[in-house]
């Protein structure tokens, strides 16, 4: 991975391709890359979809190689949703290969005059830029099978659908998985609407003729990826609950915290809950013949993902994930699995994010626009998102235009990124990291990485109340730094119970680079990310004031433990003191 | 009265019962799984701590307890101590193993994360929990729902007519053959009628 490919999509004459050396920013990979990439050379107060955005596309550290679990790609900009600095990363197969390619970094740049539509092919022999306007306003699924068609099926694709040709703000980039379905997605941050404004339709990815990215240490690397891949598969989590249910797992146990957030974040418990949980979905998917486990890349061990065939047998979708299920479920009063599927597929052709989607069909309940618990006009909304009408563009620009379109007070956003599943007045930690994070209110910035193994920040007692803020900037300064290997999250785990799995993930990182890595690098790393990010959007006109959650977050209680948000600002303030 | 599941020959004769004894075989167990998510009423010692509860009562090992079921609930509170939680009247007891996501480590049992659920962690409020005979609302989730079913079942569950009649049914759909219809008159008794299920090995 020494290339470093700078694609100058405004170049006069038409897009030009640069390729270099890594330079500056040899030894990133993953967030790392894309951040501290957008950081230095993006004008903070850049139109995110003009040319002075830049779009960048970084394997992690460890993908194309042999390591399990290292198929993440980053994606990151300027998000047009947020105005934030952003990192959107997605499983499926374009790590591996844009990693075997060589590639540490792919650079969009600039904004071509015209209307004419690009297709960018990556393989062994170079980068060519081709105009292909018979992809116009093509979705993902019908378009990666065309692309099937001209590329075979050795390549990845990376794609936009429609939503991002529009440039709505909730657009996504896919990712093909091992089937070359379009299922993964970078998702959060309308990632896809950059592609879209830089008139690129897909990246295919063809690494025939390459192989494996080879380790400094193989023995070493060998060793430790066994001994990581142990971990995961005897840990519960990893090993056991995720391979069985994935992550919609999370739906029983969420409703039972009363955490569940229901109708717009009217309450805390779905009635329909059980119907829309993890276990319901894995006994449907493998009764109509799908599948309740499948890796979303080859060299997945942990298999969270799987198959969800409709009433016919047929495939429809890949298993929705929890997040996908709350915001189509019970986030609208919807409790009907394959209605939730339905709506996931027509994220994934459309190409937007379920979450963003989700929570904005729940805000056009709140409208009035159809009622609550409304299966059939929920698909109707989204068909308007597709046809690209001037309703579906509204709702296709996320939860916080909609909400500003409907006079609608009750918006679950945090810096205009729709909140994720979890209600911050049940669980009020995460509530400190939705509030704070460089990307908008997101799951993943603070995730459950190993603080206590890493000492980010030195020892907390976790059982003390005035832990969280410490709490929440451990887990967001180690989720920055595991962003930037490239690992799936999911990892964290078997690494946060198994100190010898963390071990052996550090070893691998080792083996592979031939550097001896402690928790003190990693904790660096996510320090220098996140020190950067946050930067950037100070630079854009980001302060304090904006870590903040909805004011009806702390005026509404919810139920059943009828509490509000409860941490004062001067809290939230410190989360960033490092 | 004891009942094999499934029969080849169904009574036609409507019985008259409290309790049900069924017999199945493993492979029906999931039958009840979604019964068991959305909870069932058991018999219960009242007054006693949870872990009395789910181990001398519900007859599940205490090594169990301590190493797989890490998330547990009583009344959509997640329970730290055991000890310290004591069963009530009407109290819902939820069982999890572990779970995924920030929020799934979270809620597990004192857990390094458990400062971020501050505000809705079980705390004992003392007062008098009852004493005697009652019932306990209980819910199975995820990974324990094979493996702490057949327990639970044994145990015995409280169900009223129609969510028996709907057993019978979904048993009977289970193993394609007739069975179940003569079953479905059990006595309105009070809290139910109590059904214990063992399995055929």
């Amino acid at each position: 991975m020494d290339k470093f490919a700078r694609i100058d999509m405004g170049a006069a004459g038409g897009p030009k391709v640069t390729v270099g050396p890594v330079g500056e920013y040899a030894g990133l990979g993953g967030r790392a890359m894309t951040s501290l990439v957008v950081a230095a050379e993006v004008h903070p107060l850049a139109h995110a979809l003009g040319a002075e955005n830049k779009l960048v596309i970084a394997p992690g550290m460890l993908s194309g190689t042999t390591g399990s679990m290292t198929g993440r790609l980053s994606v990151g900009c300027k998000s047009p949703l947020t105005g934030t600095i952003k990192e959107s990363n997605a499983g499926g197969q374009a790590a591996q290969v844009l990693a075997r390619l060589g590639y540490a970094a792919v650079v969009l740049e600039g904004k071509p005059e015209g209307d004419d539509l690009y297709k960018i092919v990556i393989n062994k022999d170079g980068i060519q830029v081709i105009v292909d306007n018979s992809l116009k306003l093509m979705d993902n699924y019908p378009l990666v099978a065309k692309l099937r068609g001209e590329y075979g099926d050795r390549a990845a694709y990376m794609t936009i659908g429609s939503a991002g040709e529009r440039g709505l703000l909730a657009a996504s980039i896919a990712c093909t998985d091992p089937e070359l379905r379009p299922t993964r997605h970078c998702g959060r941050g309308g990632v896809g609407a950059v592609m879209g404004a830089k008139k690129v339709k897909a990246i295919i990815l063809d690494d025939a003729g390459m192989k494996m990215r080879p380790p400094v240490d193989p023995i070493k690397y060998r060793d430790a990826n066994r001994k990581f891949v142990e971990g995961l598969k005897k840990h519960p989590v990893t090993g056991e609950g995720l391979p069985a249910y994935g992550t919609n797992v999370l739906t029983n146990v969420l409703n039972e915290a009363g955490g569940y957030p229901t109708r717009n974040f009217k309450t805390g418990q779905f009635e329909g809950a059980s119907d829309l949980s993890g276990e319901t979905q894995a006994a449907l998917e493998i009764k109509r013949g799908g599948s309740a486990t499948h890796g979303c890349h080859r060299g997945c061990v942990i298999q969270c993902s799987g198959i969800y065939n409709d009433k016919d047998g047929n495939y429809l979708t890949k298993q929705p994930e929890y997040e996908t299920v709350w915001s189509h479920g019970g986030h609208c009063g919807i409790s009907d699995l394959d209605t939730v599927a339905m709506l996931d597929y027509m994220d994934d052709n459309i190409g937007v994010d379920t979450i963003e989607m989700g929570v904005t069909i729940g805000v056009a309940m709140d409208a009035g626009i159809i009622e609550f618990g409304d299966d059939a006009g929920a698909i109707r909304l989204m068909e308007e998102v597709g046809k690209g009408t001037p309703l579906g563009r509204v709702l296709g620009c996320g939860a916080t235009v909609t909400g500003k379109v409907f006079a609608v007070e009750r918006v679950p956003v945090v810096k205009d990124q729709a909140l994720p599943a979890y209600d911050p007045r049940a669980v009020q930690g995460i509530g400190v990291t939705y509030a704070t994070t460089t990307q908008g209110a997101d799951h993943t910035a603070g995730y459950a990485i190993a603080t206590n193994i890493l000492k980010v920040g030195g020892d907390v007692d976790p059982l003390k109340t005035e832990g969280q803020v410490e709490l929440s900037r451990n887990l967001q300064i180690a989720t920055a730094a595991i962003d930037s290997t490239g690992m799936c999250l999911f990892i964290a785990f078997a690494i946060l119970d198994q100190p010898e799995t963390f071990q052996a993930l550090l070893d691998m990182l080792g083996g592979f680079y031939g550097i001896t890595m402690t928790g003190d690098d990693v904790v660096a790393l996510g320090k220098k990310v996140l020190l950067a990010e946050r930067d950037f959007n100070s630079r854009a006109g980001f302060t304090k004031h904006h870590d903040r959650l909805p004011r009806f977050f702390y005026n509404e209680t919810i139920a059943p433990h009828n509490q509000a948000f409860l941490m004062k600002d001067e809290e939230l303030d410190e989360v960033f003191n490092f | 009265m004891e009942h094999e599941v499934p029969g080849s020959a169904p009574e036609q004769v409507p019985l008259r019962c409290q309790n049900v004894a069924l017999r199945i075989n493993r492979d029906q167990l999931e039958v009840f799984f979604p019964m068991l998510q959305r909870g069932v009423t058991v018999q219960a010692s009242l007054g006693c701590p949870l872990g009395e509860f789910l181990c001398a009562q519900l007859g599940i090992p205490e090594e169990y307890v301590a190493g797989r079921i890490t998330t547990i609930f009583l009344d959509n509170r997640p329970v730290d101590d055991l000890e310290r939680s004591l069963i009530r009247e009407g109290s819902r007891v939820t069982l999890s193993a572990a779970m995924p996501g920030l929020v799934g480590a979270t809620m597990r049992r004192s857990g390094f994360y458990a400062a971020l659920r501050q505000g809705i962690t079980h705390q004992e409020q003392g007062g008098a929990a009852g004493a005697g005979q009652g019932t306990v609302r209980l819910k199975l989730f995820n990974l324990l729902l094979p493996e702490l079913a057949p327990l639970v079942l044994a145990h015995g569950v409280l169900l009223q007519r129609e969510e028996l009649d709907a057993l019978l049914r979904a048993l009977e759909a289970a193993s394609r053959m007739g069975v179940a219809s003569s079953y479905l008159c059990g006595r309105d008794a009070c809290g139910g009628i109590l059904v214990t299920v063992s399995l055929r090995e």
